[in-house]
């Protein structure tokens, strides 16, 4: 019995249909392909993009130079160096992102005991060049100040959950 | 013994010992913050609070003794309970600043507050600020407000280094740890209180936001300053020495090490280091590769052995140099032919050489110091020249022993004195003779027959017979001998006589060794009359100059006896070859410049004082092209056709020159065939001279710390006279006057001092300020009336330290 139904299935194409069935079904369901750069897809207030490094509104860069960033990131992707300013406070002298190695885990995010380093919505960056994906200490307050109204709305949003 | 349990562990502990021991033995960690091995019990900060059976309350464990049968709980409720609360206590006023805190991820607090604390504060009132202190340069006292009152660092000062430079001022909230008004914190031994304080109030000035405590790595190393050859940790970063720290040493410096020990890694990352290899050409320095250097080096000694004899050829080491250096300079000299060769550099009287039994060394373990009872310690500037065994002693002295002191300076050791004989040093051996004299009378025993017969001519003082009275009265006695007695041209008699009044009193007689590596450079072999090529010492060396000199670490116008006679050799010598890991005043007289390396790049020995062999490995990478003085020298003796400089390893060169590690048959202090003559000369017109070697100009190393550079015991040295001398010469203190020793002269600051005898002048060796006088010791003249201008220098910081000593 079950060979004969097996025999006519086989000489029916049965398996071809049951599978366009499925494909004329998506021909004609809501379509989810997002036309980038035209569209683009919604973003959480926790999206971990591009870093950037944040001032204070008075204009004081937010970093210490702990380096709990530095120790904590698995990649080993930032690179830190601290001296004492001339008015006697902690800063960096050097803090170095190679983003060719950064696999944006958000731990350096997590660990910041001043929100200083922050990863932002951006994702569409490049680099033309390997040493072009290495961002420097200005970059990153660059990147910072550019968006810092999106940032600091973004741990707003977030600051409830923490 | 007695028995007690902590968490159902039972341990068996002696009778007198606190709960804190016990628990200690029994391997159960309990927080604590005020309480230190090494210092009082104070209990004010209530971490160690344990629940003991049958008491009402929590009872702290530092300073409950320890009772037969007790049973001690440090996890159960009320414990925990009172852990917790204390913690949130301790917190309430500790600001929340660890990320920028030097502590952080060190932290004693930090980490009981993790183990111990509650998850949060409760506490929303305002914490209380401290301001900030200045307490020196070596220091750090910015955030006071981190301070938790554990007063170990005002126990530090007490009990360890002998002066209250830091004390709690005031009470409850407003409590703080301050120095006294506008001091600072001078102490050598200060930067324990670094290594003492639990949370980052104390923190290392030249160490401050340089690196976190994590990305640190730690090597054992030996300190290269003093005799006593201080365990360190070295700390790197980066293939770069960017802290010392102690490494516990029990044995030997405890867990304490001195300033210079700790704060001198700065003279590693020195912009003075010279990198590569020079030559003088026309004139003008060069910098060329290591095989030029080398094959210039090697022509030059070689012509002038041909030309003018393997003799004309010397080197001078200093003893801050490791085992394996010494060792391989003295074979390759000797393998040219030449015995010249001689470590001893501020030594003056060398008529021992060849008469003592062994190398000269402390005469007991380090260790011993703390049971001795009775101290004589003649010539010697001891909390300067040797920070912590000053501290044994004076461990020693609060216990009850009697330290009786035989010098020419009364600077202040920091403990009592019970007898004191300050004299000049030229009559430093007839006070020696006095004291045995007495010795021999109060003992009833009779004396050598050579030394009685010298000694049969002195009267014996007042301060000599007390002397002999308080050594007579020892069950252990130590005599020592300090640098400065090593350094006086009766050296050799005051060893003599010093030896014959520990005998009389069945004591330990030795010598306080100058440098890290004294012992070592007399068991390498690097003195003229060891091995079977014997030479001309230190002091020849220059008096007849020799045609070529090498030299091992060696700044002659600062590390030498008579800098004027060591820079006139110098000067007139065909070839100079300076091994240094400085660009310096060699750069004048030398030809040849060759980079080798400090104490942290390279590895080796140490023999300390007592004997001891430490070897360690290098901590970081030799910094450019410099590199191990070892390996320069077997290269050198390769170049040079010596046979056996086929090491591969500076193991390998220890394993020949040490062969084992059991010294005790190489170390001997008896001096036998030296005649006794006791006569104090040169008491002519002038000044007799007192010259120490101020405590951060004594190596190479320390000489470029630049925080240490900074202390007050580093200032210019003034020429300190007694206050009537001063009168005498119509001047008052801070006058500039003319200090004339032989044909040369500096202008100095003059200081009274009223510890100085009169009749002396005090006037530092080692420093560049003094390096154009002569000798060590000898006559020289003060005049005034040349006003020039004020030499810059700190005289008068320094003469506020005399005072206050």
């Amino acid at each position: 019995m079950e060979k004969i139904k097996e025999f006519f299935k086989t000489f029916l194409l049965f398996e071809l249909l049951k599978g366009m069935a499925l494909t004329g079904r998506y021909m004609f369901a809501r379509k989810i392909t997002v036309q980038f750069p035209e569209e683009r897809t919604p973003q959480g207030f926790r999206f971990r993009g591009l870093h950037a490094q944040r001032r204070y509104a008075n204009g004081e860069e937010r970093c210490i130079g702990c380096k709990l960033c530095e120790a904590v990131c698995p990649a080993l992707a930032i690179k830190i160096a601290v001296a004492e300013r001339e008015d006697g406070t902690r800063r960096t002298t050097q803090y170095d992102i190679d983003l060719t190695k950064c696999i944006f885990c958000g731990f350096c995010e997590e660990s910041c005991p001043v929100d200083a380093i922050v990863e932002t919505r951006i994702f569409e960056y490049h680099g033309e060049k390997r040493g072009d994906l290495y961002y420097t200490k200005p970059m990153l307050l660059a990147i910072g100040d550019k968006h810092e109204t999106q940032i600091a709305k973004d741990r707003a949003a977030d600051s409830k959950y923490r | 013994m007695i028995n007690i349990e902590i968490d159902g562990k039972l341990v068996e502990t002696e009778q007198g010992s606190t709960v804190m021991d016990a628990a200690h033995k029994a391997g159960v960690y309990i927080p604590h913050f005020c309480y230190h091995k090494k210092l009082s019990i104070s209990a004010n900060c209530r971490m160690c609070l344990v629940e003991v059976e049958k008491a009402p309350k929590p009872l702290p464990a530092c300073a409950t003794p320890a009772a037969d049968g007790m049973k001690v709980h440090t996890h159960s409720e009320l414990a925990v309970k009172a852990q917790k609360g204390v913690m949130e206590f301790l917190l309430i006023n500790h600001p929340l600043d660890c990320p920028i805190c030097d502590q952080g991820g060190e932290c004693q607090l930090q980490d009981v507050a993790m183990g111990y604390g509650g998850g949060e504060s409760r506490y929303t009132e305002e914490k209380r600020v401290v301001s900030p202190k200045q307490i020196g340069e070596l220091i750090s006292t910015n955030e006071m407000s981190r301070c938790i009152q554990c007063t170990r660092c005002v126990r530090f000062g007490q009990e360890i280094a002998g002066i209250m430079e830091l004390g709690m001022a005031n009470r409850t909230e407003h409590a703080q740890i301050m120095s006294f008004v506008n001091s600072s914190v001078d102490s050598e031994l200060s930067g324990n209180m670094i290594d003492l304080c639990p949370v980052g109030a104390l923190t290392s000035k030249p160490f401050r936001y340089t690196a976190r405590s994590w990305e640190l790595s730690r090597r054992k190393s030996v300190s290269p300053h003093d005799g006593l050859g201080s365990n360190l940790a070295v700390h790197t970063k980066d293939n770069k020495v960017v802290r010392v720290v102690a490494a516990e040493n029990e044995a030997v410096n405890e867990c304490w090490i001195s300033d210079k020990d700790r704060f001198s890694y700065e003279g590693l990352n020195s912009p003075e280091r010279l990198t590569r290899p020079m030559i003088k050409q026309d004139g003008k320095w060069i910098e060329v590769d290591w095989a030029p250097a080398l094959e210039y080096v090697a022509n030059g000694l070689r012509q002038i052995a041909s030309n003018a004899g393997a003799e004309h050829i010397a080197a001078l080491a200093t003893p801050h140099s490791t085992f394996e250096e010494l060792y391989l300079l003295q074979k390759l000299l000797r393998g040219i032919g030449s015995g010249n060769v001689d470590y001893r550099l501020r030594q003056s009287d060398f008529s021992a050489d060849g008469k003592q039994a062994g190398a000269p060394w402390l005469g007991m373990p380090v260790a011993d110091i703390n049971a001795a009872d009775r101290f004589l310690i003649v010539g010697s500037f001891l909390r300067k020249d040797h920070p912590l065994l000053a501290q044994r002693i004076r461990q020693a002295v609060k216990h009850g022993a009697q330290a009786n002191i035989v010098h020419a300076a009364d600077d202040d050791l920091l403990m009592p004195v019970v007898n004191k004989a300050i004299i000049a040093p030229n009559e430093l051996l007839n006070m020696l003779a006095q004291v045995l004299k007495a010795l021999a009378s109060e003992k009833q025993t009779a004396l050598p027959a050579a030394v009685q017969q010298a000694v049969a001519a002195v009267t014996v003082t007042a301060a000599a017979g007390a002397i002999a009275q308080s050594l007579s009265g020892g069950q252990q006695v130590a005599v020592l001998l300090g640098n400065f007695a090593q350094q006086h041209p009766q050296a050799a008699q005051i060893g003599l006589l010093a030896e014959q009044i520990a005998a009389l009193c069945a004591g330990r007689f030795g010598y306080l060794g100058e440098a890290a590596n004294s012992v070592g450079a007399y068991l390498a072999g690097a003195v003229p009359f060891a091995g079977d090529v014997q030479g001309m010492n230190a002091a020849q060396m220059l008096s007849e100059p020799r045609k070529a000199y090498l030299l091992l670490n060696v700044e002659p116008e600062l590390d030498m006896h008579n800098p004027q006679l060591a820079m006139n050799a110098m000067r007139a010598a065909d070839m100079v070859v300076a091994m240094s890991a400085y660009k310096h005043h060699a750069m004048d007289y030398a030809d040849v410049l060759l980079p080798v390396v400090p104490f942290s790049e390279t590895s080796g020995t140490f023999v300390n004082t007592e004997g001891r062999a430490q070897s360690f490995k290098g901590a970081v990478k030799p910094l450019a092209e410099a590199r191990p003085a070892w390996k320069v020298l077997r290269v050198l003796g390769n170049l040079l056709d010596v046979s056996g400089f086929d090491y591969d390893t500076s193991e390998a060169v220890r394993a020949e020159g040490l062969h084992t590690l059991s010294l005790d048959d190489k170390l001997g202090n008896r001096i036998a065939g030296v005649e006794i003559n006791i006569t104090a000369d040169g008491n002519g017109a002038g000044l007799q001279r007192v010259s120490d070697v101020p405590i951060y100009s004594a190596d190479a190393l320390v000489r470029r710390a630049v925080s240490l550079q900074k202390t007050t015991d580093a200032a210019v040295p003034c020429v300190m006279l007694h206050g009537s001398e001063l009168q005498k010469l119509g001047v008052v203190s801070g006058d500039t006057v003319k200090v004339s020793q032989g044909e040369a002269s500096v202008q100095l600051t003059v200081q009274a001092n009223n510890q100085l005898p009169p009749g002396t002048a005090r006037v530092a060796a080692g420093h560049p300020a003094t390096a154009a006088l002569g000798a060590m010791f000898g006559t020289i003249e003060i005049t005034t009336g040349h006003s020039t201008k004020q030499p810059e220098n700190a005289c008068q910081v320094a003469g506020h330290s005399v005072e206050r000593a």
